[in-house]
């Protein structure tokens, strides 16, 4: 089967999954008390305002007929309106997504170049001190949760160092006029860079941690096999061994790690967002959940569920490249 | 330099230091092999055989230590250590003694390749066959890229497969286990080594495929002129391509033979259990005799001759005095037992311990 068919036949199959993510965070936004028009207009409107704006927005309807027409909906690629913001919902996702694009991808580049290296080295000198260290430093890194990284990385680096600024992002393309403290590009690419250190720590320390530990455990295994005491029998050096010999193998479960650690990157890209102030679809999703927004959180649910299969799929195409025995859908 | 043996193993003592204790892998094992020639060494799954080649190449992981003797290949020294231990207890080495990057450039690969044993895992599944052969004979003898890459077509012809060309960008997965032990094959072959270790290379193959790949290595071996030591468990590998053979039991050597001396007239009782425990076409299963209860564990050997607690000739002395290996024929047959006058143990004297075993094989030595 080649690559475009492949890739055609699994995205069919993520119909389902996406599915089912719109069929229960609907139930789920109904079933949760609170009423959107209530919260939008407040407690004093009358009845008559209350009826013309549920009209407006269907909720006047029974729950079976606002799912159905929900789903027409979303398979012409519409996602309703955001009852909070008064505009669609897709204009909304689409004005906050390159924050969260540019965080999360800074914290994956982060995790991902720092843990690698370190776990193949931690592997390489297993049980000698610098493998200790970077193992309880990986256990404190998993057991961490991220927001409570920010708060500590706020109080340090900005509270009592005033090193980093601690709300906002800057995106490094946006115009020097609308950045404070900048007046050339190159200004505003150094405070885009400052805003996204803490960020970045912030949401990577995890990915890191669990990248590291997998990449550690994935490289001892691999450089326990017969064709790697082959290649020392040959005369292959140990630097070689390791870059070449073991490493690719060791890749492997390192990518399912990677590929299912967008989960934990999307939803931690939540409570990051809210810790530094960030204008992005984290911080969107709650917004939506605190009006009971259901369009809103509809919307921006089936997005990071969206994202996320496109993400394991890249991992699943990924698999074959990095491994010979794996070819596309054999099994069909 | 030519009337010294190619590879010289004294004494040879590998330890692996184990929460349970010592586990004496390989203790005291001496043999040797001229240039040109096959030896065998022989013993059942535990006696120290694969620990013993992979000692000749260093290649003993933690826990595992080679705490002694001596190893000489081609006037170098791989093992050697001095007489006297260290101020902290521990073996020194002597001067001459390859370093371990010695060992890995001037050694492994390139003077002694060993063939390993498992087709399925030794080959690295996610880099090509051709790859992975063209890059140890690069590596091995130092040819560019593209005459290692010629090279390893040929050798991969001369193992048998099919086609090389077509074949060298194929990944492991695609070829059956009797071609990946061929391409194992190859990979020794084709490194040029004067001496070959095969660690029991057609264990995981089934009957047929093994004899193919047995008249293949003694075809390759004339060819090449390249001497073999050949781990096994199986009498019947060592009849058909052995010169001499070593016997091994619990991490010795109790008796070492021309391959015909020691099919004809074993010298050590645990060899003659050997050979009786082989079908043969001539002899019923009722007429087989197989060797009674599994090999101690080396961490703690019986006393005496290893052996004594399943030797149907065992007497009292055995498990009071450890016989070494000495010479008990006037063809120069070497054996490791008391029952010979060479060990003047009072054997004769000594009270049998097998009495009352039915398994006792006085009468079928005759």
């Amino acid at each position: 089967m080649s690559l475009p068919r492949y890739v055609a036949r699994r995205l069919g199959q993520s119909v389902f999954t996406l599915l089912g993510v719109v069929t229960i965070t609907f139930l789920l936004v109904n079933a949760a008390p609170g009423d959107p028009v209530r919260i939008f207009i407040g407690p004093s409107a009358d009845a008559s305002a209350i009826a013309a704006m549920r009209a407006q927005f269907g909720l006047d309807q029974p729950i079976h007929i606002r799912y159905i027409k929900y789903l027409m909906n979303v398979v012409q690629g519409d996602l309703g309106q955001s009852i909070n913001y008064r505009v669609p919902v897709t204009q909304k996702i689409l004005e906050r997504l390159p924050a969260t694009l540019l965080l999360v991808a800074s914290s994956f580049t982060f995790a991902i170049i720092t843990a690698v290296p370190i776990g193949v080295l931690s592997a390489q000198r297993r049980n000698q001190l610098s493998d200790h260290v970077f193992r309880i430093f990986g256990l404190i890194g998993v057991s961490t949760p991220s927001f409570w990284i920010g708060l500590l990385l706020i109080i340090i680096l900005t509270y009592h160092l005033g090193l980093l600024p601690a709300t906002g992002l800057v995106m490094p393309w946006a115009p020097p006029s609308a950045v404070d403290h900048a007046t050339t590009r190159l200004d505003v690419l150094y405070q885009s860079g400052i805003h996204l250190i803490m960020p970045t720590l912030t949401l990577g320390t995890l990915q890191m941690a669990a990248i590291m530990r997998i990449e550690r455990s994935s490289m001892l295994e691999v450089l326990n096999q017969e064709y790697v005491s082959l290649a020392r029998a040959f005369g292959v050096s140990e630097r070689t061994i390791l870059r070449k010999h073991a490493f690719r193998n060791a890749q492997l479960p390192v990518l399912t790690v990677i590929g299912l650690n967008l989960t934990t990157a999307l939803g931690g890209s939540v409570l990051t967002e809210t810790v530094f102030s960030i204008n992005g679809i984290g911080t969107l999703i709650i917004t939506g959940v605190n009006a009971r927004d259901y369009p809103l959180v509809l919307g921006t649910t089936l997005f990071y569920a969206s994202l996320f299969v496109i993400g394991v799929l890249i991992t699943d195409i990924l698999y074959a490249y990095l491994d010979p025995r794996i070819s596309y859908g054999d099994e069909s | 330099m030519s009337d010294t043996p190619l590879l010289k193993v004294e004494n040879l003592k590998t330890q692996f230091f184990t929460e349970a204790g010592t586990v004496r892998a390989v203790d005291g094992v001496s043999f040797t092999v001229e240039r040109g020639e096959i030896v065998g060494l022989v013993g059942e799954s535990g006696a120290g055989k694969s620990v013993a080649v992979r000692s000749i190449l260093r290649l003993i992981d933690s826990p595992g230590h080679i705490v002694g003797g001596e190893i000489t290949f081609d006037g170098k020294t791989v093992v050697g250590f001095e007489d006297e231990p260290g101020t902290d207890g521990e073996p020194t080495r002597r001067e001459e003694m390859l370093t371990n990057t010695e060992m890995r450039s001037q050694i492994r690969g390139s003077e002694i390749a060993l063939i390993f044993q498992d087709p399925m895992e030794s080959l690295n599944p996610v880099f090509t066959v051709g790859g992975q052969l063209r890059e140890l004979i690069e590596l091995n003898r130092g040819l560019s890229k593209q005459a290692a890459r010629d090279r390893a077509i040929e050798i991969l012809r001369e193992v048998g497969i099919p086609q090389p060309a077509e074949r060298f960008d194929d990944y492991p997965h695609q070829f059956s286990g009797g071609m990946r032990q061929r391409v194992l094959i190859a990979m020794a072959l084709g490194c040029e080594p004067k001496l070959i270790v095969a660690d029991e290379p057609t264990t995981a193959l089934d009957v047929t495929v093994e004899g193919q790949i047995l008249d293949l290595v003694y075809d390759l071996q004339d060819k090449y002129d390249a001497s073999f030591l050949w781990v096994t468990h199986d009498m019947g590998i060592v009849a058909e391509i052995c010169d001499r053979v070593n016997v091994m039991y619990l991490g010795e050597v109790v008796e070492r033979a021309s391959v015909d001396d020691l099919f004809y007239n074993p010298q050590h009782p645990y060899t003659e259990a050997l050979l009786n425990s082989i079908p043969r076409p001539d002899q019923s299963t009722e007429d087989l005799q197989p060797l009674e209860g599994a090999m101690p564990e080396p961490i703690n050997p019986p006393s005496g001759c290893r052996f004594h607690d399943r030797c149907p000739e065992a007497r009292e002395v055995c498990q009071r005095t450890h016989p070494d290996l000495r010479t008990v024929t006037e063809a120069g047959q070497y054996a490791a037992c008391l029952k010979h006058d060479a060990f003047e143990a009072a054997y004769e004297t000594s009270r049998p311990l097998t009495d009352e075993s039915p398994a006792a094989g006085g009468d079928r030595r005759e």
